[in-house]
């Protein structure tokens, strides 16, 4: 019995380290594989269990030393002349399903899980720019925190960094404008705003 | 050439054995393929765990472990190493439903809620979940992982053991 016992432990543990070895060259060779040597998550650890709301938000960026900008501000800059001429972006930090379907009209695409993909286009325009607005889902959402992170380390003055900390679901209950598909291709019509 | 145990009937330990074979295999490899598709999303689940200081480590779990779910889920359905492939995955799902269970029971404490009200995503591939429902589909996901742990032969098996015996079973 002990013999039997044995034979099925080594047996696990090879197929444990077997199992590893696939999965670990599988990630490397997949598109969608994880950079194992980067830090997605920087300035901190997880506020999955946070107590939520905006409060809890503006906390956390300040404990991060990121800027809070409101709903109401954010229309405002929206609206401002300046975002016309390139020294108001805007900036969404979801992921490129979301943003085709639904984003603040002529933000920026900054996914920072494939920072590669994206950051070249955006950093000459965030260089110039005066003020840049980030955003993503809102409510728990940290991505735009960490595409922040991501605008800073490249380096984009952190007092010229701003988040959105409604993001967009804040935006589109308000029933503000929508683009969808690729940026500068349109308004959208704004669905109704959710009770 | 004809094994003697290759002409017994089918008794129901063999039934309960492809049985548990097929779900867990099912499952893992399902939720592996989820995980796989979108390994960012698993990666942003984990991290609510707060479990894994390490970057690189949390990465690698990630990247890693939807290919070794898919992995021991074909084992267990091709019929190789099956018993190993079973303790492994023994392993796997009492880490798991532990997790499970504290942050279930982290989210019934924050929002007041009775324990079996929570629901969230718990990042196992199916999406958002009642927590205890989880519980349960775990717990016998344990129960099929131990039988086939035990057993020292499969019907449908490739090779379901490595001891020299010949312990696998054809239909």
């Amino acid at each position: 019995m002990w013999n039997q016992a044995r034979i099925v432990l080594i047996e696990a543990l090879v197929v444990a380290a077997a199992g590893g070895a696939l999965g670990w060259f599988a990630n490397a060779l997949s598109p969608r594989g994880i950079e194992l040597g980067r830090n997605y998550f920087p300035g901190g650890p997880a506020a999955g269990l946070s107590a939520g709301g905006a409060g809890a938000a503006r906390d956390r960026l300040a404990a991060k030393g990121l800027q809070a900008l409101s709903h109401e501000e954010a229309l405002a800059l929206l609206q401002d002349p300046r975002a016309a001429q390139g020294e108001v972006l805007f900036v969404d930090a979801r992921d490129d399903s979301q943003y085709q379907a639904g984003h603040i009209p002529g933000a920026w695409q900054l996914d920072h899980y494939r920072m590669g993909q994206y950051l070249p286009d955006l950093l000459p325009a965030a260089l110039a720019a005066r003020q840049i607005v980030v955003y993503c889902a809102g409510g728990e959402c940290e991505d735009s925190e960490f595409a922040a992170v991501v605008l800073q380390e490249a380096g984009v003055p952190r007092d010229r960094i701003w988040i959105y900390t409604g993001g967009f679901t804040a935006w589109q209950q308000a029933g503000h404008p929508i683009e969808s598909g690729a940026r500068g291709s349109g308004l959208s019509p704004s669905p109704p705003a959710s009770p | 050439m004809n094994h003697p145990l290759h002409s017994r009937p089918w008794n129901l330990p063999d039934i309960v054995g492809i049985a548990a074979r097929a779900i867990l295999a099912a499952t893992f490899i399902g939720m592996g393929i989820s995980k796989a598709l979108d390994p960012v999303d698993f990666l942003k689940l984990i991290r609510q765990y707060d479990t894994i200081a390490q970057p690189w480590l949390l990465n690698l779990a990630a990247g890693a472990l939807p290919w070794f779910e898919i992995f021991c889920g074909i084992l267990l359905l091709i019929g190789v190493a099956g018993r190993g492939a079973a303790v492994v995955l023994l392993a796997m799902l009492a880490g798991f439903t532990a997790m499970i269970a504290w942050r279930g029971a982290a989210i019934a404490d924050m929002q007041g809620i009775p324990f079996c009200q929570v629901r969230f995503d718990c990042g196992c591939g199916a999406g958002i979940i009642n927590v205890c429902r989880k519980l349960i589909e775990n717990g016998g996901l344990i129960l099929a992982a131990l039988w086939l742990a035990g057993s020292s032969r499969s019907r449908w098996a490739l090779r379901w053991s490595w001891s020299k015996e010949p312990a696998s079973l054809e239909g």
